[in-house]
């Protein structure tokens, strides 16, 4: 294999391009991403990076040292298996030998046409919502997801009144019953204004954007910020047969063809919970290591064994999982109280797949992954 | 080549120990501890360890 590309220029594309070398691949390597940037973190524009004075610097990552040929602000538009090559919207095609799909997801919209809410995704979207929050506007946040919340949070904190408007509790479809209630609660305590509907359109008026709910109101705000879940960016793929029911399905070591492989947002992936994506940055960190070995190295390359990993910093807690989410029921108590704000909990289901979850509690994350996966009985 | 932490910035995800057991581990109360510094035999480990790091407090140089 001589010529690899990797479409993609985010923390996927960077690990499969570093995995890549680390590997011993010393050929021509070529990278194309949508965005200006070199790669950063984009867990930290919703926590760190929205409450930094001056310049933003929390995402910065290390400058790339993998070498690759760098097309960047160029997306791809087509992909012709065949005959190995990468479309790209400057009208230009690049071949390949090996090629990594890496292209990540994208913002789901409540508005139609022209966009009404600002989302946050990209680092020109974190500038834009800093810009924002400067004037100290009234703010909605549709959403009840963890961006969503993180986004309310670092609103309050910047001195916003915020409202959120979310269907189901609060971070209920990440974590569960028992610890959405215990977000629910720290986020009220904060001063947020929470609304149980669902949102179903946004729109400006006059300076001011609304949204409307399924009951008939419409609510208004001099901000609207959206955090309704992500859409893989899979578009410019629909010509290449790579896609099942629209979807690019991988295999237990991310291919999709010996020639082929995808990682990080855009791919779903068979999981111990069926076929899924899973949109986090530990996630594309591994599939990307598994992907790039098994581009190079087939059915030698191990398969991924992903223990997924999650943490999220919002209305003063902190709290990082170990293990598939969400959780039902009530969990097993390992280490102090929720009710005092800081508690270690285990969630151990019958079908094996446990999960360790720390809240407002320093814990080794190696420590807390050993808790999560329940020792093996005894032979 | 020699690994730096910015302490203000680690949150103690632990994801570098992961990657790099050999240089570094957090101890009890969740703190990185660097356990070699200077990196040059293990400079693949090490590049690993600081390219997981979701808010960059490791640095090499």
């Amino acid at each position: 294999m001589q010529r690899i590309v990797v479409v993609g220029n985010g923390i996927a594309g960077l690990t499969a391009c570093d995995s890549l070398r680390a590997a011993g691949f010393d050929g021509e390597l070529t990278v194309v991403g949508e965005e200006h940037h070199a790669p950063y973190s984009r867990p930290a524009l919703s926590k760190a990076a929205l409450l930094e004075g001056g310049t933003m610097t929390a995402h910065q990552l290390p400058a790339p040292e993998h070498a690759a040929t760098e097309i960047l602000g160029v997306g791809a538009t087509g992909l012709d298996p065949a005959r190995k090559l990468v479309q790209l919207d400057d009208g230009t095609e690049v071949p390949y030998d090996g090629l990594v799909i890496a292209t990540g997801s994208r913002p789901r919209r409540l508005s139609t046409g022209e966009p009404a809410e600002l989302t946050l995704r990209t680092l020109e979207d974190a500038a834009e919502l800093r810009r924002r929050l400067a004037t100290r506007p009234t703010v909605i946040v549709v959403g009840g997801g963890a961006l969503g919340m993180e986004i309310a949070s670092g609103c309050l904190d910047s001195g916003c009144e915020v409202t959120l408007v979310a269907p189901e509790a609060p971070m209920i479809h990440q974590l569960g019953p028992h610890l959405s209630e215990v977000f629910t609660t720290a986020a009220r305590r904060a001063g947020l204004t929470i609304v149980p509907a669902q949102a179903v359109g946004a729109w400006e008026d006059g300076g001011h954007s609304q949204v409307a709910l399924a009951d008939g109101f419409v609510l208004d705000a001099e901000l609207v910020i959206s955090a309704v879940g992500d859409v893989p960016n899979v578009e410019w793929l629909a010509g290449s047969g790579l896609l099942t029911n629209g979807r690019l399905e991988v295999d237990h070591r991310g291919r999709l063809r010996p020639d082929i492989v995808a990682a990080g947002d855009v791919a779903a992936l068979p999981t111990s919970r069926g076929i899924r994506r899973i949109p986090l940055w530990t996630s594309a960190i591994e599939q990307s290591k598994v992907a790039a070995a098994a581009l190079l190295r087939g059915d030698d390359a191990p398969e991924l064994e992903l223990v997924p990993y999650f943490w999220t910093e919002q209305f003063g807690l902190t709290l990082k999982a170990s293990g598939h989410l969400p959780l039902d029921g009530a969990p097993e108590v390992l280490d102090g109280d929720p009710l005092d704000g800081s508690a270690l909990l285990r969630w151990a289901p019958e079908d094996g797949s446990g999960t360790a979850v720390a809240l407002n509690h320093r814990i080794p994350v190696p420590r807390l992954r050993r808790l999560s996966t329940p020792a093996p009985a005894a032979a | 080549m020699k690994i730096t932490l910015d302490r203000p910035r680690c949150e103690g995800h632990g994801l570098c120990e992961e990657a790099a057991p050999q240089l570094m581990h957090l101890d009890d109360e969740g703190e990185l501890v660097l356990d070699v510094e200077v990196v040059d035999d293990e400079l693949d480990a090490a590049k690993a360890a600081v390219r997981v790091c979701p808010v960059a407090a490791l640095r090499i140089a």
